[in-house]
């Protein structure tokens, strides 16, 4: 399998050449374009993990319900075109094995069906902000696509390291992570519009985006008709 | 202290390198990732009234943040909206900016909210100002790309469209043509620029794409 990154800056997507009897997984929505004989599916969940209850689990990291598979029905290469919601980077992680990578809610765009994705939850927190707290987490070899809102800034992290969670796109789980407010007490975070944050420590890469979606959605929402209108 | 602006144009963000004992003041919620150890204090530039005045009609944050580097550390914030950050180094002279715009200053920069007057508030669009004064350096940001401007004689703009000017230029804020014209023409607003100076104008308008995207919007 191999994984163009289509675009650059702004716009870009991702293009999955699929070799006969490859199977990709994306986000149910994702998928822009497809050669004709790419066949999809769709399903709740991605390879063993249980069910129907991970797609509710899905749905709580801010994720689809759904997951769609595709691979090519007549033993012939085959192409498929996945693109992200926010204007921004899309980047590949190429996984050995040795470590499982965890992904923010929103940023996961796809993997390889070689891998393993489960959602996992972050404690409830983040509630009090409206905060995603939960992760997509993905473990086995393979390609794994996630995107962001803006630019994508790779940092191998050996010490420590403190991320808003708004900016948080993956990280390796050899990283340890706390939530925590950005200093002082919780109710000076509150105040001054500082949001939880993620504490990383100890060894491993992490991936960050520039900007934090619900920032600008704080921005545009006030300028949109209410919802009960 | 060391400055250091990236992904402009599209997608600008600010890293600070902070000495021991140095300081950043942010817009709230700018914080995208720093050193662990940095402390954050909250502060009312300007004092209580003014900081409420700046929170209730122009939308910013009441608190700037403070964040301090016991030791050394790094900081990086970027703005709410997708576009560039630029920086200003003030000398004991001031630079005018608009509602959203800040984004960062060293510490002791007096930030005065300045109100755009009464016809700046039936108009929706909420013409706040903010005065940046004193000595040191000011971060602001824009919505898209930013033409910078020489203004010799006279300019008007969108009012959602001026990022910040400088002090020489004298301004007024009024509406293109009459009330009518004001609250029917979907031009809003303008200033109106006399004099000589430099003013930033940015290419998009975070009013302009709601008005775009309201249509959408299903109750």
């Amino acid at each position: 399998m191999e994984i163009e990154i289509l675009g650059k800056g702004a716009f870009e997507s991702a293009l999955v050449h699929l070799q006969p009897g490859e199977t990709f997984v994306s986000e149910s929505g994702a998928m822009y374009r497809a050669s004709t004989n790419v066949d999809i599916d769709v399903t709740t969940h991605s390879r063993s993990s249980g069910g129907l209850f991970s797609g509710i689990k899905r749905l709580f990291a801010g994720e689809n319900f759904f997951f769609s598979t595709y691979s090519t029905d007549d033993g012939q290469q085959g192409e498929v075109g996945l693109a992200p919601t926010h204007q921004g980077e899309v980047h590949v992680i190429e996984m050995d094995g040795s470590s499982d990578w965890l992904c923010a809610g929103g940023s996961f765009l796809g993997a390889s069906s070689s891998i393993n994705i489960d959602t996992q939850f972050q404690g409830f927190k983040g509630f009090l902000t409206g905060e995603s707290l939960s992760f997509i987490k993905a473990s086995g070899q393979g390609q794994l696509l996630v995107t962001a809102y803006g630019r994508i800034v790779s940092t191998q992290v050996d010490a420590e390291l403190t991320v808003d969670t708004g900016h948080v796109v993956a990280f390796e789980d050899t990283l340890q992570y706390t939530l925590s407010k950005a200093g002082g007490s919780w109710f000076r975070s509150w105040l001054g519009g500082e949001g939880i944050v993620l504490n990383f420590s100890g060894s491993g890469r992490l991936l960050t985006q520039s900007h934090n979606p619900s920032e600008f959605g704080k921005i545009l929402g006030p300028k949109l008709p209410d919802r009960s209108a | 202290m060391q400055f250091d602006i990236g992904g402009n144009p599209h997608y600008g963000d600010l890293t600070v390198s902070l000495g021991a004992g140095e300081s950043l003041w942010t817009e709230g919620g700018a914080m995208s990732r720093m050193s662990t150890h940095l402390e954050l204090k909250t502060r009312l530039p300007g004092g209580l009234i003014q900081s409420a005045i700046r929170k209730l009609v122009g939308g910013e944050s009441l608190f700037v943040s403070e964040y301090t580097a016991e030791s050394s550390g790094m900081i990086s914030v970027s703005p709410a909206s997708p576009g560039s950050v630029l920086q200003r180094e003030l000398k004991g002279d001031s630079l005018w900016l608009t509602a959203g715009a800040f984004l960062a200053c060293t510490p002791g920069l007096s930030l005065r909210p300045r109100f755009g007057g009464l016809r700046s508030f039936f108009s929706g669009e909420g013409v706040v100002l903010m005065e940046a004064s004193g000595e040191g350096d000011l971060f602001f940001n824009a919505f898209g790309g930013v033409i910078e401007k020489e203004i010799e004689g006279g300019l008007t703009i969108d009012t959602g469209h001026v990022v910040a000017w400088e002090p020489t230029l004298e301004y007024r804020i009024k509406g293109m043509g009459g009330l009518k014209q004001t609250l029917f023409s979907g031009e809003g607003l303008v200033l109106e620029f006399t004099g000589r100076g430099k003013v930033w104008v940015q290419t998009r308008h975070v009013s302009a794409l709601a008005g775009w995207l309201t249509p959408y919007c299903r109750g």
